[in-house]
């Protein structure tokens, strides 16, 4: 399936911004099911100064500086992606959990410590009692890891309501947890805080999601929007995608743009100006299948 | 397990029979002393001290110490205290007698502080690159990838020589058995060594004598290689790199610190603000543009240097720094991520790591430190638990004061113990060392008092470390406390290392002989510091015109209590206008007016009252140290000293009103000697001349306004003469005359009188025509137009004309020409600000508001 997706950020200012840095995770990334095509990023007003980097998780970072006063910016991100439908994994052939976890523990090759990073606190994310409670029904001893894994997506999925506006970014997933509404940001760091408490790693990922089901199929929240998933780590499986939000494993709708510990590793754009005044930010993400 | 070293049991001489005097002092009766051996006999490194203090007396002691308290005063030698009522400029503690550490033991010291040096810079190398420390087992991996300390994206990132650490210390202390053990590490932004060398100048010009015989070694040397190691690690190749010291500013604890050091080193004292990032390089914000900057020594927190990477919540960063760091355009010391070796859990597995790395053994040892986080440490923990100190294992992730097992309640203990099991990797345990104890004068005697000495090291520019001879030793603030810290009222010393042989004498100067470029200090002032000089400038004229004006009116109220004389109602009336009050709000007649007049000379309200700008002046000067001679500041604090002496007495009699205002004039004329003949004349002067400028032409145009415009008294021009300072002259040019048109030329049009209006813009001219980015174009800038267009108005003045009233009165002639002016000189000052100044925008963090599904 292939897809052209165009993510525009605009910032209007009541007063000139004098100098503005920015850093932005807009380039979708290679994964085993896919495959960028063309990224382009569009600033203006234009600035010769975009440079590009990877950064630890190996997203593809922009920085670029406007040193001429204006009011206003906008930052598009024009990609074209292809991906392979896939096969769900089988979920029932993964090992059991709690051996996952006991290994994790020990293991300090370059893999194991990669995963190990993504059982530990991160900014937005911190492992706790209540995080057990609710996910540990969903556990029980010698279970095949990605078959519980996705039964608590699921669970979060049916019990959780998608409330737009409810939350935050500064909101912490216990209050998530207690209020049981939230959006995507919300579902993805809480569903991590919960298999990291287990001892399972779990990152977060951003990216897209296709806003035109096939037939027969319901419309994907997050559509037309920034959306964010986790990806589970399993031995033998690598990084398998859980969408929370949707209560299913993505395939071949989500555009992948970036991943991290949580959040704060992928903010798809970051910027500190000097001066502007008020500010009046619009976001606009178009999937449309090429 | 950790090797010990021995070093209290080396005596440096095996003489220890001196029979010194120590005025009576006893040691602890347990514990180490280092003045003292167990016998009562003073350590051979104490002798000379003692022997010296008994032949100089308690007296010339005390004497010498009160002087020396006042240098540190006078000098402004301050320490901030988060929090504490007393303001935040709190005078630097200082206790006058050393710490003195013999020769031999001292180089047992310094060879493990060398080899601590080595081995946490490998660390950081390590742990920012290969990882062998995680991968082979030597460091539980939660301690390094669960730190906030551990910087992500300065992972892998290739510094110059691949130095990471330049300046470290580490607080060490002497056990019961006197061996040194390391308390801490500082990795990040360690400070103190500046107050290590003020406590150095204070102590050796206290006790000249003592200092010369003992031959103490010289700590010059030490900051000529952090200055040199920090040049040498330029990423340019270019012969004088720009190294800046980055401070947080002047509400930070150590303040006084960086700007006493920047000074000393030479290099430009800056805040974020100061700093941009163009191209992925950092520049300096300066009145002659941008200038790029090679090296930045910080006193900033890691996670604070860049609001744009690292926390967003930072205004204290550089947004872009990171980028600028991973380009390899400019060297941080330490380099970004280094605090990530605070952190108390890692102490325990330093021996570990120093055979893993080094391929040696541990020569100084850390105090017995375990991490709860292991399951067998925590178990030993838990069932020892009143015998030790429980600590944070990661600072950053869950910050709380020590906790002394043996202080708590049986019940305290138990919640203590639930907490541990919990999250035992939040937790580590330290055993109790018990401290050293030496003599510290308390102004009658000496007293023991527990110590640990701050050692410091940097990098010396070939590799390896240097180890300050020295160091900040921090004593407790009562006989019985084991806790050290500046921040709780604790006290310091100067700490002496005894020279084997002679000590190496040393200035900071180059050598003669050496080559050097010749420079005039120019374009590369930052316009942050050329604001406040310009604040200033502005400041101590706005008070000293206010206080000549207060003070007008204060001589007539002694001769004319009634309050009948025409004069007192022009003076108030320009009085109003001077505060920019509206004009009839203070009490024209009787005693009440006595009682405003004294009020409004030492209150802070309204904003513009001598007070409030001399408090003004001396917060601008505050954030400009750095810039400042000791006099001028010395003069600053006595003018601030004054006013806040005069505030607090309550109902200031009219005798002691004008006792006020003569002491504040001195002290104005003596910061304008000051800044004319101990400046340089560069921009820095140059703006502080401006403010100054601007402000008494404001004054002078305001007061004429208010007081002859309308109105035909002499006693009106007399006051007015006398307020502008100008009685003197006049009387001698115009005996026995008083006319509107020669007052008018005295103060208005004569160009050789220092106070009036048309001086100053002949001055302001010449200045804004000499300012750095003057004359880069053919045209002429709006700040030269607006004074060429206010010059104009006053040489082409009609006085005759404007001197004539009309039947009303009312001279209109006058009076538009000076609200010409009057609306010239606030523009002037906003051009200059907009063309050299303006950069103190606040900046703001965007992202995270994306739409989030």
């Amino acid at each position: 399936m292939r897809y052209l997706v165009r993510h525009t950020t605009s910032y209007e200012y009541s007063e000139p911004v004098s100098i503005c840095h920015n850093e932005a995770r807009l380039v979708p990334r290679q994964t085993p099911h896919q495959r960028p095509l063309v990224s382009r990023l569009v600033v203006e007003p234009s600035t010769p100064t975009l440079t590009s980097d990877t950064d630890y998780f190996g997203n593809v970072v922009h920085f670029f500086t406007l040193e001429e006063a204006h009011v206003r910016l906008s930052v598009s991100a024009i990609s074209e992606v292809d991906l392979e439908p896939f096969e769900p994994p089988a979920l029932l052939l993964s090992p059991a959990w709690d051996g996952v976890r006991d290994r994790i523990r020990r293991d300090r090759s370059p893999e194991g410590l990669g995963a190990l990073e993504l059982t530990l606190d991160s900014p937005h994310v911190r492992r706790a009692d209540p995080l057990i409670d609710y996910a540990s029904q969903s556990f029980a001893p010698g279970r095949p890891l990605l078959d519980a894994v996705f039964e608590l997506t699921r669970r979060i999925h049916a019990d959780f309501a998608y409330v737009p506006g409810s939350t935050t970014i500064a909101t912490p997933i216990d209050r998530v947890l207690e209020s049981r509404r939230g959006v995507c940001q919300d579902f993805a760091h809480l569903q991590i805080g919960m298999l990291r408490s287990l001892g399972i790693p779990a990152r977060y990922v951003s990216g897209y999601v296709h806003n035109t089901p096939p037939p027969g199929r319901p419309c994907l929240v997050g559509a037309d929007a920034s959306h964010a998933w986790l990806s589970a780590w399993c031995p033998g499986f690598g990084f398998v995608d859980f969408d929370p939000t949707n209560g299913s494993i993505p395939s071949d709708e989500h555009v992948t743009l970036a991943w991290g510990r949580d959040f704060s590793d992928t903010s798809p754009l970051r910027g500190v100006i000097l001066g502007g005044g008020q500010h009046l930010v619009r976001v606009g993400v178009e999937v449309a299948r090429a | 397990m950790e090797r010990r070293i021995s070093t209290a049991t080396v005596a440096d001489a095996a003489d220890s029979t001196i029979p010194t005097s120590a005025w009576g002092y006893r040691p602890a009766a347990f514990g180490f002393d280092e003045a003292f051996e167990s016998d009562a006999s003073p350590r051979p490194a104490f002798s000379e001290l003692f022997a010296a203090l008994s032949s100089l007396g308690e007296d010339e002691f005390s004497r010498r110490w009160t002087q020396a308290q006042r240098v540190i005063r006078d000098n402004g030698i301050t320490y901030n205290v988060y929090g504490d009522p007393r303001g935040t400029d709190r005078p630097w503690q200082l206790d006058p007698l050393p710490l003195i550490l013999g020769a031999r033991e001292w180089a047992v010291l310094e060879r493990g502080l060398e080899q601590r040096g080595r081995l946490l810079d490998a660390v950081l190398t390590d742990l920012y690159g290969p990882g062998r420390l995680l991968s082979g087992g030597v460091f539980p991996p939660e301690l390094v990838l669960e730190n906030p300390g551990f910087l992500r994206p300065l992972h892998d990132v290739p510094v110059v020589r691949g130095a990471r650490l330049h300046l470290y210390a580490a607080d060490v202390a002497r056990g019961a058995d006197g061996q040194f053990w390391v308390l801490g590490d500082r990795t990040q932004a360690p400070s103190g060594a500046g107050y290590a060398l003020e406590n150095r100048i204070v102590v050796s010009r206290m006790l000249p004598e003592v200092f010369r015989d003992c031959r103490v070694e010289r700590l010059a040397p030490f900051f000529r290689t952090l200055r040199d190691g920090l040049a040498e690690l330029s990423p340019r190749n270019v012969d004088t790199p720009r190294i800046v010291l980055l401070t947080p500013g002047p509400y930070n604890e150590t303040y006084f610190e960086h700007a006493y050091l920047a000074r000393y080193l030479g290099f430009t004292l800056v805040e974020g603000g100061d700093l941009t990032v163009r191209d992925r390089a950092v520049h300096l914000k300066t009145l002659g543009g941008l200038q790029r900057v090679d090296v930045i020594l910080r006193r900033l927190d890691d996670t604070y240097a860049d609001p744009l990477s690292l926390r967003s919540d930072s205004s204290l960063g550089i947004a872009g720094l990171v980028h600028a760091v991973r380009a390899g355009n400019v060297t941080v010391a330490n380099a970004l991520g280094s605090g990530l070796l605070e952190a108390p859990a890692l102490l325990g597995f330093l021996p570990a790591a120093c055979r893993a790395l080094l391929g040696e053994e541990l020569f100084l040892p850390s105090v017995p430190t375990y991490w709860c986080g292991e399951p067998e440490a925590c178990k030993r923990v838990l069932a020892r638990l009143p015998e030790l100190v429980i600590k944070p294992a990661i600072p950053a992730v869950n910050s709380h004061e020590p906790v002394f097992g043996g202080e708590l309640s049986r019940a305290e203990l138990a919640e203590l113990e639930q907490r541990i099991r919990a999250r035992p990797g939040l937790y580590v345990a330290q055993e109790r060392l018990g401290l050293s104890t030496a003599p510290a004068w308390n102004g009658e005697r000496l007293t023991p008092r527990h110590l640990s000495l701050r050692a410091f090291l940097c990098r010396r520019g070939q590799g390896g470390f240097e180890v300050m001879p020295g160091g900040l030793t921090r004593v407790a603030s009562s006989k019985d406390s084991l806790v050290v810290s500046m921040q709780r009222g604790g006290n310091s010393k100067d700490s002496w290392v005894l020279s084997s042989g002679e000590p190496l004498e040393l200035s900071l100067l180059r050598a003669p002989g050496q080559k050097v470029d010749i420079v005039r200090s120019g374009g590369d002032l930052p316009s942050r510091v050329a604001d406040n000089l310009f604040w200033i400038g502005r400041y101590i004229e706005r008070a000293e015109t206010t206080t000549r004006l207060l003070r007008s009116l204060l001589t007539r109220r002694v001769d004319d209590a009634e309050g009948r004389a025409p004069e007192v109602g022009a003076l108030l009336v320009a009085l109003e206008d001077a505060l920019e009050l509206v004009r009839g709000t203070l009490t024209r007649t009787g005693d009440g007016l006595d009682a405003e007049l004294a009020r409004i000379l030492v209150s802070a309200h309204p904003s513009r009252t001598p007070s409030a700008s001399v408090a003004a002046a001396y917060r601008a000067a505050g954030v400009v140290r750095e810039r400042l001679s000791v006099d001028t500041w010395r003069v600053l604090g006595e003018l601030h000293r004054l006013v806040e002496h005069a505030r607090s007495q309550s109902d200031l009699a009219l005798a002691d009103a004008l006792e006020v205002a003569a002491s504040l004039l001195l002290g104005f004329s003596a910061f304008s000697g000051l800044a004319t003949e101990n400046m340089t004349h560069g921009p820095g002067w140059r703006f502080a001349d401006i403010g100054r400028r601007i402000e008494r032409g404001c004054f002078m145009v305001r007061l004429l306004k208010s007081t002859l415009v309308s109105g035909d008294d002499a006693a009106v021009l007399d006051a007015v003469l006398e307020t502008a300072d100008s009685a003197i002259t006049y009387r001698s040019r115009y005996p026995g005359i008083v006319a509107h048109e020669a007052v008018l030329d005295l103060l208005l049009t004569d160009e050789t009188n220092p106070r009036s209006v048309v001086y100053q813009l002949s001055a302001l001219e010449e200045h804004v025509n000499r300012l750095p980015r003057a004359g880069r174009t053919p045209l002429l800038a709006p700040e030269s137009k607006t004074v060429l267009r206010a010059l104009s108005v006053v040489r082409l003045a009609e006085l005759e004309r404007w001197a004539r009233a009309d039947p009303q009165g009312r001279r209109a002639n006058l009076d538009e020409a000076l609200a010409e002016l009057e609306a010239a000189l606030p523009l002037l000052a906003d051009q200059l600000t907009l063309s050299y100044l303006a950069h103190a925008e606040e900046s703001f963090t965007l992202g995270g508001t994306e739409a989030r599904s």
